[in-house]
Protein backbone atom coordinates (compact mmCIF):
# COMPACT_ATOMS: atom_id res chain seq x y z
CA UNK A 1 0.00 0.00 0.00
CA UNK A 2 1.19 3.27 -1.11
CA UNK A 3 1.60 5.37 2.05
CA UNK A 4 -2.04 7.17 2.25
CA UNK A 5 -3.55 10.48 3.04
CA UNK A 6 -6.20 10.12 5.70
CA UNK A 7 -8.52 12.85 6.70
CA UNK A 8 -10.14 13.06 10.17
CA UNK A 9 -13.15 15.39 10.91
CA UNK A 10 -13.30 16.62 14.23
CA UNK A 11 -15.35 18.86 16.04
CA UNK A 12 -15.32 19.46 19.95
CA UNK A 13 -18.38 18.47 22.31
CA UNK A 14 -19.43 19.22 25.88
CA UNK A 15 -18.05 16.33 27.45
CA UNK A 16 -21.16 13.85 26.92
CA UNK A 17 -20.33 11.26 30.15
CA UNK A 18 -21.84 14.90 32.11
CA UNK A 19 -24.53 14.56 34.09
CA UNK A 20 -27.60 15.24 32.36
CA UNK A 21 -28.03 18.13 34.87
CA UNK A 22 -25.72 20.21 33.78
CA UNK A 23 -27.41 21.39 30.63
CA UNK A 24 -29.07 24.30 31.04
CA UNK A 25 -32.20 25.15 28.49
CA UNK A 26 -32.43 28.72 27.36
CA UNK A 27 -35.35 28.86 25.21
CA UNK A 28 -35.49 32.76 24.79
CA UNK A 29 -31.91 32.14 22.36
CA UNK A 30 -32.59 28.66 21.83
CA UNK A 31 -29.44 27.48 23.05
CA UNK A 32 -28.45 24.37 25.22
CA UNK A 33 -25.19 25.96 27.56
CA UNK A 34 -23.89 23.17 29.29
CA UNK A 35 -22.82 24.60 32.84
CA UNK A 36 -18.99 23.06 33.83
CA UNK A 37 -18.90 20.68 30.92
CA UNK A 38 -15.26 20.78 30.09
CA UNK A 39 -15.29 20.57 25.87
CA UNK A 40 -14.05 17.12 24.43
CA UNK A 41 -13.04 15.94 20.82
CA UNK A 42 -16.42 14.13 20.08
CA UNK A 43 -16.17 10.65 21.56
CA UNK A 44 -16.84 9.43 17.98
CA UNK A 45 -14.45 11.46 16.07
CA UNK A 46 -11.82 10.60 18.44
CA UNK A 47 -12.41 6.71 17.83
CA UNK A 48 -12.24 7.81 14.33
CA UNK A 49 -8.45 9.58 15.14
CA UNK A 50 -8.04 6.28 16.68
CA UNK A 51 -8.50 4.55 13.50
CA UNK A 52 -6.78 7.17 11.26
CA UNK A 53 -3.54 6.76 13.33
CA UNK A 54 -3.77 2.75 13.53
CA UNK A 55 -3.99 2.91 9.25
CA UNK A 56 -0.79 5.41 9.75
CA UNK A 57 1.39 2.94 11.96
CA UNK A 58 0.55 0.51 9.31
CA UNK A 59 1.27 2.09 6.50
CA UNK A 60 2.73 5.28 7.20
CA UNK A 61 1.78 8.06 5.16
CA UNK A 62 -0.06 11.46 6.89
CA UNK A 63 -2.85 12.20 8.97
CA UNK A 64 -4.91 15.74 8.20
CA UNK A 65 -7.70 16.37 11.14
CA UNK A 66 -10.00 19.06 9.73
CA UNK A 67 -12.38 21.11 11.34
CA UNK A 68 -15.32 23.76 11.37
CA UNK A 69 -16.72 25.94 13.87
CA UNK A 70 -17.47 29.79 13.77
CA UNK A 71 -14.84 30.05 16.33
CA UNK A 72 -12.25 27.10 16.30
CA UNK A 73 -11.51 25.80 20.37
CA UNK A 74 -7.85 25.15 19.53
CA UNK A 75 -6.66 23.79 22.56
CA UNK A 76 -9.29 20.92 22.74
CA UNK A 77 -8.82 20.47 18.74
CA UNK A 78 -4.63 20.21 19.42
CA UNK A 79 -4.93 17.06 20.99
CA UNK A 80 -5.37 15.42 17.52
CA UNK A 81 -1.71 16.50 16.96
CA UNK A 82 -0.96 14.66 19.48
CA UNK A 83 -2.45 11.18 19.02
CA UNK A 84 -1.17 11.07 15.05
CA UNK A 85 -2.40 13.55 12.93
CA UNK A 86 0.51 15.19 11.27
CA UNK A 87 -1.29 18.77 10.67
CA UNK A 88 -4.58 20.87 11.83
CA UNK A 89 -6.80 22.11 9.51
CA UNK A 90 -9.59 24.76 11.30
CA UNK A 91 -12.02 25.70 8.77
CA UNK A 92 -13.49 29.08 10.84
CA UNK A 93 -15.62 31.85 9.90
CA UNK A 94 -18.50 33.58 12.07
CA UNK A 95 -20.81 32.66 8.26
CA UNK A 96 -20.11 29.28 9.98
CA UNK A 97 -22.21 29.55 12.88
CA UNK A 98 -25.45 27.58 13.17
CA UNK A 99 -25.08 25.58 9.89
CA UNK A 100 -27.98 22.70 8.75
CA UNK A 101 -25.75 19.10 8.45
CA UNK A 102 -25.83 19.59 4.58
CA UNK A 103 -24.08 23.35 4.17
CA UNK A 104 -21.91 21.81 7.29
CA UNK A 105 -20.63 19.19 4.93
CA UNK A 106 -20.87 21.85 2.16
CA UNK A 107 -17.70 23.75 4.07
CA UNK A 108 -16.29 20.63 5.18
CA UNK A 109 -15.90 19.32 1.44
CA UNK A 110 -15.08 22.58 -0.01
CA UNK A 111 -11.68 22.52 2.60
CA UNK A 112 -11.18 18.49 1.82
CA UNK A 113 -11.01 20.04 -1.61
CA UNK A 114 -8.51 22.71 -1.06
CA UNK A 115 -6.48 20.02 0.79
CA UNK A 116 -5.96 18.06 -2.70
CA UNK A 117 -5.64 14.92 -3.29
CA UNK A 118 -6.58 12.22 -0.49
CA UNK A 119 -7.30 8.48 -0.15
CA UNK A 120 -9.88 8.09 3.09
CA UNK A 121 -11.62 10.35 4.76
CA UNK A 122 -12.88 9.46 8.23
CA UNK A 123 -15.24 10.37 10.22
CA UNK A 124 -17.46 10.33 14.05
CA UNK A 125 -20.83 8.29 13.26
CA UNK A 126 -22.61 11.36 14.64
CA UNK A 127 -21.64 14.04 17.01
CA UNK A 128 -22.98 14.07 21.41
CA UNK A 129 -24.19 17.39 20.28
CA UNK A 130 -27.10 17.63 17.83
CA UNK A 131 -26.74 13.72 16.89
CA UNK A 132 -27.16 13.93 13.14
CA UNK A 133 -25.61 11.57 12.33
CA UNK A 134 -25.50 12.97 8.75
CA UNK A 135 -22.42 15.12 7.79
CA UNK A 136 -20.16 12.15 6.87
CA UNK A 137 -22.53 10.98 4.03
CA UNK A 138 -23.20 14.26 2.95
CA UNK A 139 -19.40 14.94 2.33
CA UNK A 140 -19.08 11.75 0.23
CA UNK A 141 -22.24 12.69 -1.45
CA UNK A 142 -20.94 15.89 -2.48
CA UNK A 143 -17.25 14.48 -3.43
CA UNK A 144 -18.96 11.74 -5.26
CA UNK A 145 -17.20 9.45 -3.78
CA UNK A 146 -18.03 5.99 -1.96
CA UNK A 147 -19.19 6.41 1.70
CA UNK A 148 -20.03 3.91 4.02
CA UNK A 149 -21.16 4.74 7.30
CA UNK A 150 -20.94 2.71 10.92
CA UNK A 151 -17.76 0.69 9.55
CA UNK A 152 -15.96 -1.52 12.04
CA UNK A 153 -13.16 -2.79 10.36
CA UNK A 154 -10.89 -1.26 7.79
CA UNK A 155 -8.67 -3.28 5.49
CA UNK A 156 -6.41 -1.02 2.71
CA UNK A 157 -5.28 -1.92 -0.25
CA UNK A 158 -4.13 0.27 -3.21
CA UNK A 159 -7.03 1.92 -5.09
CA UNK A 160 -9.46 0.10 -2.59
CA UNK A 161 -10.75 -0.08 0.64
CA UNK A 162 -12.76 -3.39 2.36
CA UNK A 163 -14.60 -2.65 5.59
CA UNK A 164 -17.01 -4.26 7.72
CA UNK A 165 -20.16 -2.29 8.24
CA UNK A 166 -22.75 -2.97 11.41
CA UNK A 167 -26.00 -4.09 10.89
CA UNK A 168 -28.62 -4.19 13.12
CA UNK A 169 -27.52 -8.56 13.88
CA UNK A 170 -24.71 -8.93 11.61
CA UNK A 171 -21.85 -7.27 9.69
CA UNK A 172 -21.61 -6.83 6.10
CA UNK A 173 -18.31 -6.94 4.40
CA UNK A 174 -18.05 -4.12 1.52
CA UNK A 175 -15.40 -3.17 -0.46
CA UNK A 176 -15.06 0.42 -2.52
CA UNK A 177 -12.63 1.95 -4.87
CA UNK A 178 -10.17 4.38 -3.35
CA UNK A 179 -10.87 7.61 -2.34
CA UNK A 180 -13.82 6.96 -0.04
CA UNK A 181 -15.40 8.07 3.01
CA UNK A 182 -16.06 5.88 6.38
CA UNK A 183 -18.00 6.81 9.28
CA UNK A 184 -17.29 5.25 12.50
CA UNK A 185 -18.24 4.70 16.54
CA UNK A 186 -16.83 2.99 19.74
CA UNK A 187 -16.09 -0.42 17.72
CA UNK A 188 -13.48 0.55 15.96
CA UNK A 189 -11.16 1.31 19.51
CA UNK A 190 -10.67 3.84 21.75
CA UNK A 191 -8.24 6.50 21.40
CA UNK A 192 -4.96 6.07 22.08
CA UNK A 193 -3.31 7.84 25.19
CA UNK A 194 -0.76 10.34 24.83
CA UNK A 195 3.12 10.91 26.03
CA UNK A 196 4.25 13.66 27.08
CA UNK A 197 6.71 13.74 24.30
CA UNK A 198 4.10 13.49 21.48
CA UNK A 199 2.25 16.36 23.00
CA UNK A 200 6.05 18.04 22.81
CA UNK A 201 6.04 17.52 19.52
CA UNK A 202 2.66 18.40 18.32
CA UNK A 203 4.06 21.78 19.17
CA UNK A 204 5.47 22.14 16.22
CA UNK A 205 2.99 20.54 14.15
CA UNK A 206 1.29 23.35 11.33
CA UNK A 207 -2.32 24.58 12.29
CA UNK A 208 -3.68 26.16 9.48
CA UNK A 209 -6.60 28.52 9.57
CA UNK A 210 -8.79 28.57 6.07
CA UNK A 211 -11.94 31.55 6.29
CA UNK A 212 -14.74 31.71 4.13
CA UNK A 213 -13.23 33.76 1.73
CA UNK A 214 -10.43 31.09 1.90
CA UNK A 215 -12.67 28.31 -0.06
CA UNK A 216 -14.73 28.16 -2.97
CA UNK A 217 -17.93 28.55 -1.14
CA UNK A 218 -21.36 29.55 -2.76
CA UNK A 219 -22.81 31.79 -0.06
CA UNK A 220 -26.16 30.64 -0.70
CA UNK A 221 -24.82 27.30 0.47
CA UNK A 222 -24.28 28.43 4.13
CA UNK A 223 -28.02 27.05 4.98
CA UNK A 224 -28.75 27.94 8.42
CA UNK A 225 -30.39 25.55 10.41
CA UNK A 226 -33.99 26.74 11.04
CA UNK A 227 -34.36 26.06 15.00
CA UNK A 228 -38.41 27.04 16.14
CA UNK A 229 -37.49 26.09 19.86
CA UNK A 230 -35.07 24.25 22.15
CA UNK A 231 -37.27 22.82 24.90
CA UNK A 232 -36.61 20.14 27.97
CA UNK A 233 -36.93 16.76 27.43
CA UNK A 234 -40.27 15.26 28.79
CA UNK A 235 -39.94 13.78 32.21
CA UNK A 236 -39.24 10.12 32.48
CA UNK A 237 -39.61 10.42 36.17
CA UNK A 238 -41.85 7.45 37.81
CA UNK A 239 -42.26 7.30 41.49
CA UNK A 240 -39.67 4.94 42.02
CA UNK A 241 -40.48 2.54 45.57
CA UNK A 242 -37.40 1.38 46.57
CA UNK A 243 -37.82 -2.18 47.94
CA UNK A 244 -36.93 -2.93 51.77
CA UNK A 245 -36.05 -6.61 53.60
CA UNK A 246 -34.15 -7.19 56.65
CA UNK A 247 -32.25 -9.07 54.40
CA UNK A 248 -31.12 -9.47 50.35
CA UNK A 249 -32.84 -12.59 49.85
CA UNK A 250 -36.27 -10.56 51.53
CA UNK A 251 -35.56 -8.03 49.22
CA UNK A 252 -35.26 -10.18 46.22
CA UNK A 253 -38.47 -11.71 47.63
CA UNK A 254 -40.24 -8.47 48.40
CA UNK A 255 -40.13 -7.84 44.75
CA UNK A 256 -41.04 -10.50 42.98
CA UNK A 257 -44.20 -9.86 45.32
CA UNK A 258 -44.79 -6.73 43.64
CA UNK A 259 -44.24 -7.70 40.30
CA UNK A 260 -46.75 -10.54 41.19
CA UNK A 261 -48.84 -7.96 42.21
CA UNK A 262 -48.47 -5.53 39.15
CA UNK A 263 -49.26 -9.08 36.65
CA UNK A 264 -46.29 -8.35 35.36
CA UNK A 265 -44.96 -11.90 36.43
CA UNK B 1 -52.82 21.21 -8.44
CA UNK B 2 -53.43 18.18 -7.25
CA UNK B 3 -53.62 17.51 -3.10
CA UNK B 4 -49.72 17.10 -1.56
CA UNK B 5 -48.11 13.80 -1.20
CA UNK B 6 -46.50 12.17 2.37
CA UNK B 7 -44.48 9.57 1.62
CA UNK B 8 -43.50 6.44 3.46
CA UNK B 9 -40.51 4.21 3.10
CA UNK B 10 -41.79 1.06 4.22
CA UNK B 11 -39.44 -0.64 6.23
CA UNK B 12 -38.75 -4.22 5.83
CA UNK B 13 -36.98 -6.93 7.78
CA UNK B 14 -34.40 -9.21 6.41
CA UNK B 15 -37.49 -11.69 5.83
CA UNK B 16 -39.13 -9.52 3.90
CA UNK B 17 -41.92 -8.58 6.00
CA UNK B 18 -42.59 -4.57 6.60
CA UNK B 19 -41.07 -3.80 10.42
CA UNK B 20 -43.28 -2.72 12.98
CA UNK B 21 -42.07 1.22 12.46
CA UNK B 22 -44.01 1.15 9.01
CA UNK B 23 -46.99 1.01 10.57
CA UNK B 24 -45.76 3.81 12.89
CA UNK B 25 -44.60 6.13 9.95
CA UNK B 26 -47.80 5.93 8.03
CA UNK B 27 -49.50 6.05 11.56
CA UNK B 28 -47.64 9.65 11.53
CA UNK B 29 -48.51 10.65 8.14
CA UNK B 30 -52.11 10.03 8.38
CA UNK B 31 -52.34 12.54 10.95
CA UNK B 32 -50.37 15.20 9.13
CA UNK B 33 -52.83 14.02 5.89
CA UNK B 34 -56.14 14.70 8.17
CA UNK B 35 -54.11 18.02 9.17
CA UNK B 36 -53.30 18.99 5.42
CA UNK B 37 -55.84 17.30 3.51
CA UNK B 38 -52.93 15.20 1.94
CA UNK B 39 -52.72 11.95 0.24
CA UNK B 40 -50.68 9.31 1.89
CA UNK B 41 -48.36 7.55 -0.31
CA UNK B 42 -45.76 4.49 0.70
CA UNK B 43 -43.19 2.70 -1.18
CA UNK B 44 -41.76 -0.58 -1.26
CA UNK B 45 -37.85 -1.52 -2.64
CA UNK B 46 -37.53 -5.07 -3.12
CA UNK B 47 -38.03 -8.15 -5.69
CA UNK B 48 -41.21 -10.09 -5.55
CA UNK B 49 -42.58 -7.64 -2.99
CA UNK B 50 -46.12 -7.81 -4.32
CA UNK B 51 -47.40 -9.63 -1.24
CA UNK B 52 -46.05 -6.82 0.60
CA UNK B 53 -47.70 -3.92 -1.57
CA UNK B 54 -50.98 -5.88 -0.89
CA UNK B 55 -50.37 -5.72 2.52
CA UNK B 56 -49.91 -2.01 2.75
CA UNK B 57 -52.80 -0.96 0.53
CA UNK B 58 -54.56 -1.33 3.64
CA UNK B 59 -53.05 1.66 4.96
CA UNK B 60 -52.26 3.86 2.24
CA UNK B 61 -53.95 5.26 -0.84
CA UNK B 62 -51.04 5.11 -2.53
CA UNK B 63 -48.65 1.86 -2.60
CA UNK B 64 -45.34 2.40 -5.52
CA UNK B 65 -44.08 -0.56 -5.42
CA UNK B 66 -40.47 -0.65 -7.26
CA UNK B 67 -40.05 -4.30 -8.26
CA UNK B 68 -36.09 -4.90 -9.42
CA UNK B 69 -34.04 -7.26 -9.03
CA UNK B 70 -31.00 -5.67 -7.99
CA UNK B 71 -33.27 -4.24 -5.18
CA UNK B 72 -33.52 -7.63 -3.26
CA UNK B 73 -30.64 -6.82 -0.96
CA UNK B 74 -30.10 -3.88 0.95
CA UNK B 75 -28.10 -1.42 -0.75
CA UNK B 76 -28.23 2.19 0.39
CA UNK B 77 -26.91 3.89 -2.85
CA UNK B 78 -29.74 2.39 -4.84
CA UNK B 79 -32.31 2.43 -2.20
CA UNK B 80 -31.09 6.01 -2.17
CA UNK B 81 -31.21 6.66 -6.05
CA UNK B 82 -34.47 4.59 -6.29
CA UNK B 83 -36.06 6.92 -3.59
CA UNK B 84 -34.59 9.79 -5.23
CA UNK B 85 -36.11 9.24 -8.72
CA UNK B 86 -39.63 8.75 -6.88
CA UNK B 87 -39.34 11.71 -5.26
CA UNK B 88 -38.53 13.64 -8.85
CA UNK B 89 -41.88 11.90 -10.25
CA UNK B 90 -44.38 12.08 -7.81
CA UNK B 91 -42.59 15.01 -5.83
CA UNK B 92 -43.98 14.53 -1.90
CA UNK B 93 -44.02 17.44 0.52
CA UNK B 94 -42.67 14.73 2.92
CA UNK B 95 -40.85 12.00 3.20
CA UNK B 96 -40.88 9.85 6.10
CA UNK B 97 -38.48 7.03 7.16
CA UNK B 98 -37.70 5.12 10.12
CA UNK B 99 -34.44 5.45 12.55
CA UNK B 100 -32.85 2.72 11.41
CA UNK B 101 -29.43 0.48 10.81
CA UNK B 102 -30.11 0.93 7.15
CA UNK B 103 -31.60 4.45 6.55
CA UNK B 104 -28.63 5.68 8.75
CA UNK B 105 -26.92 5.23 6.10
CA UNK B 106 -29.85 5.44 2.59
CA UNK B 107 -31.76 8.89 4.41
CA UNK B 108 -28.58 11.14 4.59
CA UNK B 109 -27.96 9.84 1.01
CA UNK B 110 -31.29 10.56 -0.20
CA UNK B 111 -30.88 13.67 1.03
CA UNK B 112 -27.91 14.81 -0.74
CA UNK B 113 -29.42 13.67 -3.81
CA UNK B 114 -32.46 15.77 -3.47
CA UNK B 115 -30.02 18.71 -2.17
CA UNK B 116 -32.08 19.69 0.86
CA UNK B 117 -32.23 19.33 4.61
CA UNK B 118 -33.05 15.96 6.74
CA UNK B 119 -33.61 15.77 10.15
CA UNK B 120 -32.55 12.50 11.87
CA UNK B 121 -34.38 10.27 14.62
CA UNK B 122 -37.33 12.77 15.22
CA UNK B 123 -39.76 11.75 18.37
CA UNK B 124 -42.62 14.05 17.01
CA UNK B 125 -43.61 15.57 13.55
CA UNK B 126 -46.39 18.12 12.96
CA UNK B 127 -47.16 20.29 10.27
CA UNK B 128 -48.10 24.08 10.46
CA UNK B 129 -50.85 24.16 8.64
CA UNK B 130 -50.26 27.46 7.57
CA UNK B 131 -47.17 27.63 5.90
CA UNK B 132 -47.20 23.91 5.17
CA UNK B 133 -43.90 24.02 6.70
CA UNK B 134 -42.97 20.59 8.78
CA UNK B 135 -42.13 20.56 12.71
CA UNK B 136 -39.97 18.06 13.47
CA UNK B 137 -39.25 17.39 17.25
CA UNK B 138 -35.89 15.66 18.06
CA UNK B 139 -33.81 15.08 21.30
CA UNK B 140 -30.28 16.77 20.90
CA UNK B 141 -27.14 16.69 23.43
CA UNK B 142 -27.80 12.81 24.53
CA UNK B 143 -31.62 13.28 24.95
CA UNK B 144 -30.52 16.22 27.69
CA UNK B 145 -32.71 18.89 25.63
CA UNK B 146 -35.41 18.61 22.32
CA UNK B 147 -35.02 20.87 19.36
CA UNK B 148 -38.08 21.67 17.53
CA UNK B 149 -36.61 22.29 13.77
CA UNK B 150 -38.77 23.82 11.29
CA UNK B 151 -38.19 22.07 7.90
CA UNK B 152 -39.98 24.55 5.04
CA UNK B 153 -38.31 23.00 1.23
CA UNK B 154 -39.69 20.01 -0.17
CA UNK B 155 -39.05 17.17 -0.15
CA UNK B 156 -39.25 17.62 4.16
CA UNK B 157 -37.15 14.35 5.25
CA UNK B 158 -37.06 12.84 8.49
CA UNK B 159 -36.27 9.91 10.40
CA UNK B 160 -38.41 8.92 12.80
CA UNK B 161 -37.26 7.04 16.25
CA UNK B 162 -39.10 3.72 16.98
CA UNK B 163 -41.93 3.40 19.15
CA UNK B 164 -42.60 7.45 18.73
CA UNK B 165 -46.49 6.85 17.81
CA UNK B 166 -48.90 4.12 17.87
CA UNK B 167 -49.50 2.16 14.39
CA UNK B 168 -51.89 2.17 12.28
CA UNK B 169 -54.72 0.41 12.07
CA UNK B 170 -55.58 -1.87 9.20
CA UNK B 171 -58.30 -0.86 6.87
CA UNK B 172 -57.60 3.10 7.84
CA UNK B 173 -57.41 3.44 4.35
CA UNK B 174 -57.72 1.33 0.82
CA UNK B 175 -55.12 2.50 -1.52
CA UNK B 176 -53.93 1.23 -5.04
CA UNK B 177 -50.97 -0.24 -5.94
CA UNK B 178 -48.60 1.85 -9.15
CA UNK B 179 -45.43 -0.08 -10.55
CA UNK B 180 -42.64 2.50 -10.76
CA UNK B 181 -39.71 1.61 -12.78
CA UNK B 182 -36.22 2.50 -12.01
CA UNK B 183 -33.60 1.87 -13.95
CA UNK B 184 -30.00 1.47 -12.24
CA UNK B 185 -27.69 3.84 -13.66
CA UNK B 186 -24.43 1.93 -15.01
CA UNK B 187 -22.11 4.96 -14.62
CA UNK B 188 -22.29 4.84 -10.99
CA UNK B 189 -19.18 3.11 -9.39
CA UNK B 190 -21.05 1.65 -6.02
CA UNK B 191 -19.30 -0.10 -3.06
CA UNK B 192 -20.21 -4.20 -3.25
CA UNK B 193 -21.46 -5.88 -1.13
CA UNK B 194 -19.04 -9.15 -0.68
CA UNK B 195 -20.84 -11.02 2.21
CA UNK B 196 -23.27 -10.54 5.18
CA UNK B 197 -21.85 -12.34 8.50
CA UNK B 198 -24.57 -13.02 10.74
CA UNK B 199 -23.77 -12.23 14.75
CA UNK B 200 -23.20 -15.37 16.89
CA UNK B 201 -26.89 -15.13 18.13
CA UNK B 202 -29.68 -13.52 16.53
CA UNK B 203 -30.88 -10.63 19.05
CA UNK B 204 -34.70 -9.35 19.30
CA UNK B 205 -34.51 -6.60 21.65
CA UNK B 206 -37.74 -4.26 20.22
CA UNK B 207 -39.66 -7.17 20.25
CA UNK B 208 -38.38 -8.99 23.30
CA UNK B 209 -41.66 -9.12 26.49
CA UNK B 210 -38.50 -8.49 29.24
CA UNK B 211 -35.06 -6.94 29.38
CA UNK B 212 -32.79 -7.54 31.79
CA UNK B 213 -29.80 -5.18 31.24
CA UNK B 214 -26.56 -4.60 32.42
CA UNK B 215 -24.55 -1.88 32.76
CA UNK B 216 -20.84 0.09 33.53
CA UNK B 217 -20.94 -2.06 37.13
CA UNK B 218 -20.33 -5.10 34.87
CA UNK B 219 -16.11 -5.55 34.86
CA UNK B 220 -15.76 -9.28 33.11
CA UNK B 221 -17.82 -11.42 30.51
CA UNK B 222 -17.98 -14.31 34.05
CA UNK B 223 -20.24 -11.70 35.54
CA UNK B 224 -22.12 -11.19 32.84
CA UNK B 225 -22.76 -14.79 33.03
CA UNK B 226 -25.25 -13.76 36.12
CA UNK B 227 -27.38 -11.92 34.21
CA UNK B 228 -27.76 -14.85 31.47
CA UNK B 229 -28.99 -17.11 34.32
CA UNK B 230 -31.12 -14.02 35.57
CA UNK B 231 -32.78 -14.36 31.30
CA UNK B 232 -33.06 -18.04 31.46
CA UNK B 233 -35.10 -18.10 34.62
CA UNK B 234 -37.89 -15.39 33.55
CA UNK B 235 -38.16 -17.12 30.10
CA UNK B 236 -40.15 -19.06 32.53
CA UNK B 237 -42.82 -16.07 33.07
CA UNK B 238 -41.90 -13.88 29.72
CA UNK B 239 -42.48 -15.47 26.42
CA UNK B 240 -39.38 -13.77 25.23
CA UNK B 241 -36.42 -12.31 27.03
CA UNK B 242 -33.68 -10.81 25.85
CA UNK B 243 -30.29 -9.35 26.99
CA UNK B 244 -29.52 -5.66 26.86
CA UNK B 245 -26.40 -3.63 27.36
CA UNK B 246 -25.75 0.13 28.40
CA UNK B 247 -23.55 1.85 26.06
CA UNK B 248 -20.58 1.43 28.44
CA UNK B 249 -20.71 -2.34 28.55
CA UNK B 250 -20.73 -2.54 24.86
CA UNK B 251 -17.77 0.08 24.36
CA UNK B 252 -16.00 -2.23 26.76
CA UNK B 253 -16.90 -4.91 24.39
CA UNK B 254 -18.37 -7.31 26.92
CA UNK B 255 -21.22 -7.69 24.83
CA UNK B 256 -22.53 -7.03 21.19
CA UNK B 257 -23.56 -3.80 19.67
CA UNK B 258 -26.85 -5.30 19.19
CA UNK B 259 -27.91 -5.88 22.43
CA UNK B 260 -27.26 -2.01 23.01
CA UNK B 261 -30.06 -0.38 24.52
CA UNK B 262 -30.77 3.33 24.07
CA UNK B 263 -30.40 6.30 21.89
CA UNK B 264 -27.58 4.84 19.45
CA UNK B 265 -28.86 1.40 19.80
CA UNK B 266 -32.52 -0.15 20.28
CA UNK B 267 -35.51 1.20 21.89
CA UNK B 268 -37.31 -1.66 23.70
CA UNK B 269 -40.64 -1.35 25.19
CA UNK B 270 -40.99 -4.67 27.62
CA UNK B 271 -43.50 -5.41 30.37
CA UNK B 272 -40.60 -5.89 32.58
CA UNK B 273 -37.17 -3.84 32.21
CA UNK B 274 -34.59 -4.58 34.96
CA UNK B 275 -31.56 -2.68 34.79
CA UNK B 276 -28.78 -4.25 36.49
CA UNK B 277 -25.87 -1.45 37.88
CA UNK B 278 -26.70 0.94 35.11
CA UNK B 279 -26.58 4.61 36.26
CA UNK B 280 -29.50 5.87 33.84
CA UNK B 281 -27.93 8.36 31.35
CA UNK B 282 -30.59 10.21 29.07
CA UNK B 283 -28.94 8.48 26.00
CA UNK B 284 -29.87 5.08 27.74
CA UNK B 285 -33.33 5.83 28.91
CA UNK B 286 -34.33 7.00 25.64
CA UNK B 287 -34.55 3.75 24.55
CA UNK B 288 -36.40 1.91 27.53
CA UNK B 289 -39.17 4.38 28.50
CA UNK B 290 -42.20 2.67 26.75
CA UNK B 291 -41.42 -0.12 29.32
CA UNK B 292 -44.51 -1.29 31.56
CA UNK B 293 -42.40 -2.09 34.25
CA UNK B 294 -38.64 -0.70 34.86
CA UNK B 295 -36.36 -1.73 37.74
CA UNK B 296 -33.83 -0.75 38.91
CA UNK B 297 -30.93 -2.74 40.95
CA UNK B 298 -27.71 -0.21 41.87
CA UNK B 299 -25.62 0.03 44.66
CA UNK B 300 -25.54 4.02 44.36
CA UNK B 301 -28.93 5.24 45.99
CA UNK B 302 -28.22 8.44 44.04
CA UNK B 303 -27.80 7.14 40.68
CA UNK B 304 -30.34 9.09 38.77
CA UNK B 305 -31.67 5.38 37.18
CA UNK B 306 -33.76 5.21 40.46
CA UNK B 307 -35.86 8.79 38.92
CA UNK B 308 -37.15 7.06 35.90
CA UNK B 309 -37.80 3.49 37.80
CA UNK B 310 -40.93 1.95 39.51
CA UNK B 311 -38.80 -0.19 41.38
CA UNK B 312 -35.30 0.16 43.21
CA UNK B 313 -33.10 -2.37 44.92
CA UNK B 314 -29.82 -0.37 46.10
CA UNK B 315 -27.22 -2.78 46.89
CA UNK B 316 -24.59 -4.85 44.99
CA UNK B 317 -26.14 -6.81 41.84
CA UNK B 318 -23.24 -9.50 42.69
CA UNK B 319 -25.74 -10.39 46.03
CA UNK B 320 -29.08 -9.00 44.53
CA UNK B 321 -28.85 -11.06 40.91
CA UNK B 322 -28.59 -14.30 42.38
CA UNK B 323 -31.25 -13.62 45.42
CA UNK B 324 -33.86 -12.60 42.67
CA UNK B 325 -33.19 -15.48 40.53
CA UNK B 326 -33.74 -18.01 43.43
CA UNK B 327 -37.09 -16.29 43.99
CA UNK B 328 -38.03 -16.40 40.46
CA UNK B 329 -37.77 -20.12 40.24
CA UNK B 330 -39.34 -21.21 43.23
CA UNK B 331 -42.30 -18.85 41.96
CA UNK B 332 -44.90 -21.10 40.37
Amino acid sequence: MTPPTIIVCIKDVPDPEAPGSSYEIHSDTKRVVPIGIPPVINPYDQNALELAARLKDRWGGKVIALNMSEKAVAPILKKALAVGADELVLLEDPAFKGLTSHATAQVLSAGIQKLGTFDLIVTGRQAADWDSGQVGLLIAGILKIPGINLVQKVELQDGSITVERLRRNAYEVITASLPALVTVGSEVGDLRLTSLKAIQDARKKPVTIWRSADLDLAPTLLRKRNLRAIIPPPSQARRCLFITGKSIEEKAENLALRLRQDRVI
Amino acid sequence: MGKQRILVVVEQRENGESDPVTFELLKSARDLSLQGDETVCACIFGSVAAPLADEISYYADEVYLIDEPFLSTFLPDVYASAAAALCRTIAPRTVLMGHSYENREMAPKLACEMENDLITDCVKIERDVETGALLCTKPVYGGNAHAIFQLDAEPQMVTLRPKSTEALEKGSLQGVTIPFRYKLSPSLELPKSLCIVPGAETVSLTQAEAVVAGGRGFKTAESIQQLKRLVEVLRKHFNTVELGASRALVDEGLLPHSRQVGQTGEIVSPQLYIAVAISGAAQHMAGVVGSKRIVAINKDPEASIFEASDYGIVGRHEDIVPALIKQLEAMP
